[in-house]
């Protein structure tokens, strides 16, 4: 589904993606953890062509999304993606977040598109704040929308970039259960976290970035219990 | 004392139908000011635009014609800016009264051109001011959405922007109504000059400057006092 080669990424001296490549298939979850500055966040935003690489290609559902000719927007249609920052609209009210790229896109009716958002938000126990403006809500309601509000338009794919981290504590549950009931569903997702639990829990794949290229990747269980990368016992041996 | 006054109200606004020039001079101070501010704001929503896109374009390496054409052309608005902001107004004026507009018959539309070219500068300012006070994390969101860039700015960007643009608008439009003081130097009567006029024939100048004077400040201080409801409605749908 991504298929990812020999992946660049420079910001002005600093190489932060020293050339990775990657493969994620249809339904599998990809965790992506790393100590801070290890390139896993802009490993995440390329894939969506928010950070332009500076070298590498980056295979999409068979589009080259690295070439000038790709149609950019009507890609990321298909990925979802989730912020640190929520980034939810603060001028429009939750239904009008979730309504506004599916009505902009033509994808639907405008009854359609309010009919589909209501029962997203019915899911997530949200209904009654499908009038309000963002600023009331909580932390984790609003990263809750904003993950329906991605899922609204459909993806094949849906990306997170640390969902979790610019979350209160008691507020971290809810947003993690509801990506485990997205995994349950058998949604394609790569996340970048610093939730070891969760990663090992919901990725069907673990990746270990260190300076901007991929030291270890494997299957959770083996990922968390047997590490081979010295950097990344060292990681571990500070975060669990 | 009250007949006095009466004797210069009388010799200033009605002996010789002075309150005729008077008249002239508000009408030609208001023709400028609005027509100007008018040129002043598309020429900065354009500025301001342009700048935006190609800084986007050079943030992202387009290299494509049109990207080209997009930063050449902003590199002509920088220029201007500059030029416009590091020149006097009355300058200006001149140049384009006496040089680049000379054979033109009608003086008070020379004045709306010199006055809108140098209102569209600072307008630019304004305009890119309220831009760049949105978080960029919206601008993501909007393009991760799938929506283009302009689409991104239409219905993202700008909607938030407006609440730091608009007030500084007015007091933009403010500040070209003072200014518009100084066209009785290309000999245009306006306001400013109608008073220096009358004061010429009635050797008065208590009364016509100070009445002048009033008009002005009654101007701009219910034009203030409007700007500043507009702030306060703007800042309450902040709160919802």
């Amino acid at each position: 589904m991504i298929d990812i080669k020999d992946l660049k990424k420079d910001f002005g001296n600093l190489q932060v993606l020293k050339g990775i490549d990657l493969h994620i298939d249809k339904g599998e979850r990809v965790v992506i953890i790393g100590p801070s500055g290890s390139g896993k966040s802009t490993l995440l935003r390329c894939m969506n062509m928010l950070e332009v690489p500076t070298g590498g290609k980056i295979i999409f559902e068979g589009t080259d999304l690295t070439d000038k000719k790709t149609d950019l927007d009507s890609v990321r249609c298909k990925m979802g993606m989730v912020f640190q920052q929520f980034n939810l609209f603060p001028h429009k009210t939750i239904l009008e977040n979730m309504t506004l790229a599916p009505l902009y896109h033509k994808m639907m009716s405008e009854a359609d598109a309010k009919a589909k958002a209501m029962d997203l938000l019915t899911r997530i126990g949200l209904a009654d704040k499908a009038d309000v403006y963002p600023s009331t809500l909580s932390g984790g309601q609003k990263q809750r929308v904003a993950i329906v509000r991605a899922l609204a338009m459909d993806p094949d794919v849906m990306l997170f970039d640390e969902p979790t981290s610019a979350l209160d504590p008691e507020m971290v549950g809810e947003v993690l259960e509801l990506i485990r009931e997205l995994a349950k569903t058998g949604m394609t997702m790569a996340i970048v976290t610093h939730e070891m639990g969760f990663a090992k829990e919901v990725g069907t794949r673990v990746i270990f970035m260190d300076e901007g290229v991929i030291a270890e990747e494997n299957e959770p269980k083996e990922f968390f219990e047997n590490p081979q990368n010295p950097r990344l016992q060292d990681f571990l041996s500070k975060v669990l | 004392m009250f007949e006095s006054l009466k004797q210069g109200f009388i010799k200033t606004f009605i002996r010789d139908n002075r309150y005729k020039v008077f008249l002239e001079g508000f009408k030609n101070t208001m023709i400028i000011t609005i027509v100007a501010a008018l040129i002043g704001v598309v020429l900065g929503v354009i500025v301001s635009f342009v700048h935006s896109l190609a800084e986007n374009a050079r943030d992202k390496h387009q290299d494509s014609f049109g990207a080209k054409c997009l930063m050449a052309l902003d590199k002509l608005c920088s220029a201007y800016v500059a030029v416009v902001r590091g020149t006097p107004l009355a300058i200006q004026l001149m140049i384009m009264t006496f040089i680049v507009m000379s054979g033109f018959p009608n003086k008070v539309l020379v004045c709306c051109i010199a006055f809108g070219i140098n209102s569209g500068a600072y307008v630019s300012e304004v305009i890119r001011g309220g831009i760049g006070s949105v978080d960029y994390g919206q601008t993501e969101a909007g393009r991760s959405l799938g929506l283009s860039q302009i689409g991104t700015l239409r219905l993202i960007v700008l909607p938030q922007a407006i609440k730091n643009i608009l007030p500084a608008l007015c007091n933009e439009a403010i500040a070209v109504l003072k200014e518009t003081s100084i066209v009785g130097m290309v000999a245009v009567v306006d306001l400013t000059r109608a008073g220096d006029l009358v004061r010429s024939r009635t050797m008065s100048p208590y009364f016509t400057l100070i009445s002048v004077a009033i008009v002005y400040f009654v101007l701009v201080f219910g034009l203030t006092k409007a700007v500043g409801r507009l702030e306060r409605r703007l800042a309450q749908s902040d709160r919802h």
